[in-house]
This record gives structure tokens, C-alpha cells and sequence, in this order.
């Protein structure tokens, strides 16, 4: 009988080790890199590397990004909880948000979603904003512009001289 | 002039070649080979710019050129038929005064004489003008439409089918352009 005891309480100990294995507290310490220079692209690409730090210590939990609901794994880079998340995007300037969320919360957001109701219910694990400060599209006027501009202003003094001449 | 319903002299013959759609031999080089090099401009453009792939397409290249090339010295030849008379009257004035002034020291040629050669010096100096004229007109515009169309109006195409499409409609408007009278 105590032998039983014990082992239940083991039992429930580890299935709740198991379950409740969540980060209590979370931070981030992020860095992100988006592309600069989107002269000749169509897509922006954005990457961002984190370290998660809980206060009760949790180590090597699966986490899931969600940005501008578009759902993301977050890859595990090392064990001492580095995670990466990247994806790429139209060109445009703005703030980006990027919710994670740990297997529990992931579960629910899903299950929000196939019963039709608002994701945003589920509040996420940690959010990470990444700040895209507008990408250099190339010089204001383009090549070509300026040589039609330049051949516009040449076939104007043609014109006007033949005008002239014709006159 | 004189001879209105005479036979024509010799120094009308002369003026009326002069006055006639046809052009001289030098003048006719002249247009040709301006034509020639303004018509294989736009290979560049598209081998480095549209970036082309020149070998395979070789043989549009040589008949849009050429065509091409047909196509603008007869808006050249065509503009500067408009053009010469025009300009002749126009500059009528100033070429007399010129060569009155250049002629009144020589006593003994004839009023006859001195006034042909204002007449020659009249029509040879409306002749450059207008050749000149026409090249410079004629390519100014060839050059800002092939620009224009390839850039912009054809963008969506395959370069090889820009090429085709941009510069030989480009001289085919020249061309038919150049038939108008004004």
C-alpha cells in the first residue's frame, strides 16, 4: 500500500513534469536580420534568432511562431533554448509581431480555428516584435526613366525645330 | 523661272534634279549607313540591358536590322524632300545677300551667271540642312520610341519578341510617318 502511494504520487509527479512543463516567466533576447536591399526582389526575407530564458528553467520546448497569421515552426538551434524563426514576405514597410506559443497553447489556438472562433483568444507565450525599417528599393529614378526622359527631350527639340522650320 | 513653256535648259534639268525626290549617290551612302548604324543600336540595348541571348537570336537580328535600315532612310529621304524646299525659301534671303556681297567684286561675270550661282549656292545649302536635319530628326525619334516601347509598352514580352516587335514597328511608323506632307 505505501509502496502503491509512493509510486502514484511518482506517477502523477512525472505525468505532471510532463504536462506542465511549461516556461514560467518568459523572456526573450532577440536578434533579427531582414534583407536591406530589395533593388531587384520581390520578397523580403526576415530571420530572427531568439534565446528563450524561463524562471522555473524549462529547457528544449517545442515552440510554434504565428505571424500575420501565418503559422510557423520555430526551429531549435542548441539546447540551451535558441530558436530561429524565418520567413519571407511582399516588400513593405512595417512592425512585425511574432507570437510564440508552446505545444499547449498551439493546441488551442488550432482547435480555435477549426471551431471558427478567434485565435487571438489564446494569448501567446511571448511575443517578439521585429522592426522592418523600410528596404532600399533602388534609386528614386530608374535607369530607363531617365532615358526616356533624356530621349523625350531630345525628340522635343527635333520636333520643335521641324515645327520652326515648317512654319 | 524663264523657260515656263519652253523646253527645259540644261540648268533646269539640273534644278529640277535638284528639287526631285531622288537623291544623290553621297547623299543616298550618307542615309544608308546612318540608317545602318542607328538600326543595329538597339542590339546592344537589348544584349545588355534585356540581356538577349545574341547567338540565338542572330538571324532576327540581321533582318530587323535591315529592314530597319530600308525603313529609315526612306523616312530620311522622305523628310528631307519636305524639308529642302521649305528650308530653301527660308534661308532664301541670307544665302543671296552672301553671295552678292561675295559676287559684287567680280565685274565681269554675268547678272546670268551670278544668279545661278546664288541659285546653286541656295540649293546646296538647303541641300545639307535638310540631310542633316532628317538624320538628326528621323534618329531622335527612332531612338526615344525603340526606348519607349522595349522599356515600357513591351515589357511583358520575351526580350526576343520585344526586339522584333519594338524596333521594327518603331521604323515602320518612321517610315510611314515620313509619307505624310507636313
Amino acid at each position: 500500500m505505501n509502496r502503491f502511494i509512493i509510486f502514484s504520487i511518482l506517477i502523477i509527479c512525472g505525468i505532471s513534469e510532463i504536462f506542465h512543463e511549461t516556461c514560467q516567466k518568459p523572456e526573450v533576447i532577440a536578434s533579427a536580420y531582414v534583407t536591406e536591399d530589395a533593388t531587384i526582389l520581390t520578397n523580403v526575407a526576415f530571420t530572427t534568432q531568439f534565446v528563450l530564458k524561463c524562471s522555473n528553467g524549462v529547457k528544449g520546448i517545442t515552440l510554434y511562431a504565428e505571424v500575420d497569421g501565418k503559422s510557423l515552426p520555430a526551429a531549435r538551434l542548441s539546447s540551451d533554448n535558441k530558436y530561429q524563426v524565418s520567413w519571407t514576405e511582399d516588400v513593405k514597410k512595417a512592425d512585425y509581431n511574432i507570437k510564440l506559443y508552446d505545444d499547449e497553447r498551439y493546441a488551442a489556438i488550432r482547435k480555435a480555428l477549426r471551431n471558427g472562433e478567434d485565435p487571438n483568444t489564446v494569448k501567446p507565450l511571448v511575443v517578439v516584435v521585429l522592426n522592418n525599417p523600410g528596404i532600399y528599393r533602388g534609386p528614386w529614378i530608374n535607369s530607363e526613366l531617365l532615358a526616356v526622359l533624356l530621349a523625350a527631350l531630345v525628340s522635343y527639340s527635333a520636333f520643335s525645330s521641324k515645327f520652326k522650320l515648317l512654319a | 523661272m524663264s523657260g515656263k513653256s519652253k523646253a527645259f535648259t540644261k540648268e533646269e534639268e539640273l534644278l529640277l534634279q535638284d528639287f526631285s525626290r531622288n537623291v544623290s549617290t553621297k547623299s543616298s551612302a550618307l542615309f544608308y549607313g546612318n540608317a545602318f548604324i542607328v538600326s543595329a543600336i538597339p542590339i546592344w540595348l537589348f544584349w545588355r540591358i534585356h540581356l538577349i541571348d545574341i547567338y540565338a537570336n542572330l538571324i532576327s537580328f540581321v533582318l530587323v536590322t535591315l529592314a530597319s535600315t530600308y525603313a529609315l532612310a526612306l523616312a530620311y529621304k522622305n523628310t528631307k524632300f519636305v524639308l529642302k524646299h521649305k528650308i530653301a525659301v527660308k534661308r532664301e534671303d541670307a544665302v543671296t545677300k552672301e553671295m552678292s556681297r561675295k559676287l559684287a567684286e567680280d565685274k565681269k561675270m554675268s547678272k546670268k551667271e551670278k544668279d545661278e550661282r546664288i541659285l546653286w549656292k541656295k540649293n546646296e545649302v538647303a541641300d545639307y540642312e535638310a540631310t542633316t536635319f532628317s538624320i538628326f530628326y528621323n534618329n531622335a525619334l527612332f531612338l526615344a520610341l525603340v526606348i519607349v516601347s522595349s522599356f515600357y509598352i513591351l515589357k511583358t514580352f520575351t526580350p526576343a519578341v520585344n526586339y522584333i516587335f519594338s524596333v521594327g514597328a518603331t521604323s515602320a511608323l518612321l517610315a510611314l510617318l515620313s509619307t505624310g506632307s507636313q
